[in-house]
């Protein structure tokens, strides 16, 4: 297609010229404006938007398994700190005072101290699917005992319901409660709700003066699922309180790894300090001069034609026809009037009638060759200026 | 402080040892550098001190500008040390001098002779610029190094290659005093003496006078005027710096004037030079007859083109305030340029040809010429006609000092010199200085 849209202007003598690059305008244009109008609207739709973090259960992220949703309700009438390592949320538990909720995910991300720390703050907790060594710090004789099948648990058509006299879960209705289940051992002072087959979804134990709520799923919080039956209730119930501190922390950071410096032999590491003397002695051996360099002054060279060809550039840059043509035939007269045993500087009319006896030209010629009248005829244009110094050379050699 | 290529290796090999010791790294870098250390610093310590060095020179003192000259830098060692090491005799790079360094020993008490050869691309004074002595420790590791003084000059004559047309001047001199092998009158204008006709001789020259009060027939014998005085003036002004061919005017201008001395010298005639541009920057006064060739030689060597507009004025002033009363040819070398000749020399032109004759004479550029004979496309005549000019002014000022009653020689730089010569013998022959 393009050998031919290309060769045929070619082809056709009679096309106008500049018909080729309309041709390619025309071509070209509608891709052009497409590809304009998508980067111009992909740039105005990115001027407003927003970076939202992403994640599971992420307070900040608008995707479907964020909680953002929540956080925004809650936000209306309690006050949310969002942290992000457990020494932050003890912090905010600390200063946030008697009416709290500390809202713990992810918690397999936290080292075993840090969590015992965390359950020896006193306040009340929800734990959203915590691990096993979670279950013993915040709440020993709490065992998970099964787990609801991922088909039950993408089941967003059939909520479980409470079943239990827990009010919380009781007032709001069936929720999206599945997922891990657990066990209480009957030591310990706890209400299960939503049960599944080999436990409930939901154990809140009772503790002195506090409440560890284990939820077996955090379905109910997520952004997808909050305007699903009663899982907004139930969350809401959940973290009833003037604050709610809510802990996702970040992974732990790898640090203290060893380096490539800490893996090297000591001995090359050692290496590296009589390397630079090496170096640097090196470079002394080499670098040294023997003697300071000695300076001279140098006499100014300039070729004795440089004025010379100077005034011939400036002749070529004016393009001074007339000049050049009037040192030209100066140049001939003064060579040849002595031959012609003329005296120094004779008048026009004798040098031509000289020159015309000597060769026989037309006297009229040679008056316009040797001292024309005003204007110049030789110093019209560069043709005639070559013309003229052809005409004087060939005098020159009749003359000779 | 120096170090040699063996302290770099012994360090190297101490690098070398660190790296395997694997976990006594510490101690083992503790212990090499240590020794190293301690190895340079004995090294540099019982190295012999190259300060101590007493240095001489001998050798030439001047050579003439294409030959090679050799220095001897002889090397005392006056310690109790032996000096192991190297020397470098330096001298100003266009003096090209060989070799640039050389190892040397010179045992405790004795003395070495370091031979330097100069071949200089440059007329003039070369001046050496230091001896470096660099003494090596006994172990070979490190040393010291010291520049010495050891002042000495080499002063770069000119080269004088119009020696060559000597022999044929001289020869043409001898015709002019009738001492050629050809029995020809000579062409002298000065009476010398009267002696007896031999047949041969010219009879124009027969005295009657002479003839008539004695017995025989006698003949006057003529002789070219002798002792007469000679000044050469090199220009030494901005336009001796233009360089034609590969030399610039000022070296052309002295081959010709060292030819001219040479020459006259042999005349018989006195012979002053003087180099001037805006104060004299040479000056050899003759003294008594005989050549003065050598000294004019030694006076032009450390002569440079000065950029600086001569002072004609000034020149002509220093001619007629120094140079006496007494009648001479002044020979004055300089370029036929239009602008610094027709508006500095020649208002003051009578006042010196009213006492001395004066002689012009210039370099002329063959490029010049070569340029005036381009033809073929516009460019080329724009030079052409460029040229064309330079050469009309050349002539015009050629004239005006003619008509003044100057003699003007211009020449390219091969005829410059024998041009000269020839100006000057024909003056001879016409009885004119």
């Amino acid at each position: 297609m393009t050998a031919i849209a290309s060769t045929s202007p070619a082809l056709e003598p009679t096309a106008p010229p500049g018909s080729r690059a309309r041709r390619v305008w025309r071509s070209v244009r509608v891709p052009a404006a497409v590809i304009t109008a998508l980067v111009v609207i992909s740039v105005l739709l990115s001027l407003g938007a927003e970076r939202f973090p992403t994640g599971h259960l992420e307070p900040g992220s608008v995707s479907p398994d964020g909680t953002r949703a929540l956080v925004n309700v809650l936000e209306q009438d309690r006050d949310v700190h969002v942290t992000r390592s457990s020494t932050a949320a003890e912090n905010a538990v600390e200063r946030a005072g008697g009416d709290t909720v500390l809202v713990v995910l992810l918690d397999h991300r936290m080292l075993p101290e840090e969590l015992d720390a965390l359950a020896a703050l006193d306040v009340d907790t929800v734990l959203v699917q915590p691990s096993t060594r979670s279950l013993e710090a915040f709440a020993p004789g709490v065992e998970m005992t099964g787990r609801e099948s991922p088909e039950r648990f993408l089941d967003m058509e059939r909520p479980v319901s409470p079943e239990c006299d827990l009010s919380a879960a009781r007032a709001s209705g069936p929720a999206d409660m599945s997922g891990e289940l657990y066990t209480a051992s009957p030591e310990v002072e706890a209400v299960g709700c939503y049960p599944g087959g080999d436990g409930d979804a939901l154990v809140q134990v009772l503790e002195e003066d506090t409440t560890i709520t284990i939820l077996g799923t955090g379905t109910p919080l997520t952004n997808t699922a909050l305007d699903v039956a009663g899982n907004a209730a139930l969350a809401l119930n959940l973290m009833a309180a003037e604050d709610v501190v809510w802990l996702r922390p970040d992974p732990p950071q790898q640090e203290g790894g060893a380096g490539i410096w800490e893996l090297l032999p000591g001995g090359l590491r050692w290496s590296l300090l009589p390397l630079v003397v090496t170096l640097g002695l090196l470079a002394l051996w080499r670098g040294r001069r023997m003697g300071a360099l000695v300076p001279e002054s140098l006499p100014v060279v300039v070729r004795a034609s440089e004025t010379t060809e100077g005034r011939a550039g400036l002749y070529r840059s004016r393009k001074a026809r007339d000049r050049a043509a009037a040192a030209l035939r100066t140049g001939f007269l003064e060579r040849t009037t002595p031959k012609l045993g003329l005296g120094a500087d004779p008048a026009p009319e004798a040098v031509v009638t000289a020159v015309a006896e000597r060769t026989g030209d037309d006297p009229r010629h040679l008056r316009s060759l040797l001292h024309p009248e005003r204007p110049d005829p030789y110093a019209g244009d560069d043709d005639t200026l070559v013309r003229l110094s052809e005409e004087l050379d060939e005098l020159t050699r009749r003359l000779r | 402080m120096v170090v040699t290529g063996r302290a770099v290796l012994l360090a190297l090999a101490g690098t070398v040892a660190v790296a395997l010791s694997g976990l006594i790294g510490a101690e083992v870098t503790a212990i090499v550098l240590g020794v190293l250390a301690a190895l340079l610093v004995v090294d540099v310590t019982l190295a012999a001190s190259p300060g101590a060095m007493r240095l001489s020179r001998e050798g030439d003192t001047s050579l003439r500008l294409g030959d090679a000259a050799t220095v001897h830098v002889i090397v005392a060692n006056p310690t109790r040390r032996n000096l192991r090491g190297s020397v470098r005799d330096a001298w100003p790079p266009s003096s090209h001098a060989a070799p640039r360094a050389r190892p040397l020993r010179v045992a405790a008490g004795e003395r070495q002779r370091v031979r330097t050869t100069l071949t200089p691309t440059r007329r003039g004074d070369a001046r050496a610029a230091g001896v470096t002595v660099r003494s090596i420790g006994p172990l070979g590791l490190a040393g010291r190094q010291r520049t010495l003084s050891a002042p000495w000059t080499v002063r770069v004559l000119p080269p004088f290659h119009s020696r060559r047309h000597l022999p044929g001047k001289l020869s043409r001199l001898r015709e002019l005093e009738g001492q050629h092998t050809a029995m020809v009158r000579g062409q002298g204008s000065e009476f010398d003496s009267l002696r007896d006709y031999v047949p041969g001789d010219d009879v124009r020259s027969i005295d009657w006078r002479a003839t008539a009060r004695g017995d025989g027939v006698m003949v006057r014998t003529w002789r070219p005027e002798r002792d007469r005085r000679i000044l050469i003036v090199l220009d030494t002004g901005r336009t001796s710096a233009g360089r034609v061919g590969d030399t610039p005017r000022l070296d052309h201008a002295m081959d010709a004037a060292l030819l001219l001395a040479a020459l006259a010298g042999r005349a018989g005639d006195r012979v002053d030079f003087m180099a001037y541009d805006r104060r004299t920057r040479a000056q050899v006064r003759s003294s008594g007859r005989g050549s003065q060739v050598n000294r004019i030689v030694e006076a032009m060597a450390p002569l440079e083109a000065e950029l600086v507009e001569s002072d004609p004025a000034g020149l002509v002033g220093t001619i007629l305030s120094t140079q006496g009363r007494v009648r001479k040819l002044v020979v004055l070398l300089t370029d036929l340029n239009a602008a610094a000749l027709e508006e500095g020399l020649l208002p003051r032109l009578p006042s010196l040809t009213s006492r001395h004759l004066l002689l012009v004479a210039a370099v002329r550029d063959p490029e010049v010429d070569r340029m005036a004979a381009e033809r073929g496309g516009t460019d080329a005549l724009y030079r052409a006609a460029a040229a064309e000019r330079t050469l009309s002014e050349r002539r015009r000022v050629t004239t005006e000092l003619r008509r003044m009653g100057v003699e003007v020689v211009d020449a390219d730089p091969e005829h410059i010199a024998p041009a000269l010569a020839d100006a000057y013998i024909n003056l001879k022959a016409q009885g004119r200085l």
